[in-house]
């Protein structure tokens, strides 16, 4: 009886993880810029990810192999933001963003005053 | 950061010993059983990398509670699967006319770990990705995704500041909550004005 609930429970997080790692890689060629395409490759690209883990986890149980799973969620969520803040941040600096999809931009202004500010030294103000 | 001043070998010991252990703790992981022989060989391994890379010892300033950090896990678990509905949702609904807003929000707190934490969290929670960080004046500048009104900025400044004060009261020392509280009144004024 236990292991049918197990077993059901399983798929189902498989089943789900699968689903949200597919919407983030159908959302890498739908969404038009790189800023909301980091969006689904930082959100439901991790959950998936975390779901199919603990899906083949529930499986495997006793097995002391799970740590791995363990290990892999763990990396997983503490680089996957780190590399889309990097890509997000290129990407602005360089000029690489759809401005028409952007409604507010509070960081354009705050860098045009730093650069008023800095005015003999070229680029970018500060870091 | 501080660079480290190396006071004497004991102190130095001990403040590696973490770094040791969790790169133990790793190894045996990834063999998958834990026999005192994997034990032992992890933590000769690791000692040799610590030793042959010659990593720097940071001080951590960091205070670890288990309620609070059950709050903020569950706050993040929760938040990152509504989130990840929601992009889900605008993948398959419309996804060229979903626009997004960069918005600044202040940090109310001054601690190195704290702030890392918490803009590596915000990538995971509702509509956020860190674009920017300016460390000196304490300010992230995150990117919302649906966002089409002024209401939906007031709402994401002020989420990011919610994370930001679970993750305080998760492992700021007393030190930083005195700080953080402090700095919160003064921007809360700020605001209402």
């Amino acid at each position: 009886m236990m292991a049918t609930i197990a077993d059901w429970a399983a798929v189902g997080c498989l089943l789900v993880g699968a689903l949200l790692s597919f919407a983030a890689g159908v959302g890498l060629i739908r969404f038009p810029d790189l800023l909301s395409r980091m969006h689904t490759a930082a959100k439901p690209q991790v959950l998936g990810l975390l779901l199919i883990l603990v899906g083949i986890g529930i499986r495997l149980a006793p097995e002391p192999r799970v740590g791995v799973l363990v290990l892999i969620a763990l990396f997983q969520i503490l680089t996957v933001p780190v590399a889309s803040h990097i890509a997000a941040r290129a990407a602005y600096r360089t000029g690489r963003i759809r401005r028409d999809l952007i409604s507010v931009d509070e960081l354009q202004a705050e860098l045009d005053s730093a650069e008023a500010a800095a005015q003999p030294d070229p680029g970018p103000g500060r870091n | 950061m501080t660079s480290m001043i190396v006071r004497a070998p004991l102190h130095w010991l001990a403040a590696q010993l973490p770094t040791v252990l969790w790169l133990t703790t790793m190894w045996v992981l990834l063999w998958g059983d834990l026999a005192i022989g994997t034990i032992i060989a992890g933590a000769v391994v690791a000692s040799l990398c610590y030793a042959a890379a010659r990593l720097p010892v940071i001080p951590v300033r960091l205070r670890f509670r288990p309620l609070r950090v059950l709050r903020l896990a569950s706050a993040i678990g929760l938040d990152l699967l509504t989130s990840s509905v929601r992009v889900a949702f605008h993948v398959l609904w419309r996804p060229r006319q979903v626009r997004g807003a960069i918005v600044e929000v202040p940090m109310r707190t001054d601690s190195d770990f704290l702030l890392a934490m918490t803009s590596s969290a915000l990538s995971l929670v509702t509509g956020s990705v860190v674009i920017e960080l300016n460390r000196s004046e304490g300010v992230v500048y995150v990117h919302g995704l649906p966002i089409e009104s002024e209401r939906a900025v007031a709402r994401l400044r002020r989420q990011a500041r919610t994370t930001e004060e679970l993750f305080a009261h998760a492992f700021g020392t007393s030190e930083d909550i005195a700080k953080f509280e402090h700095e919160a009144e003064g921007t809360d004024r700020k605001e209402e004005r």
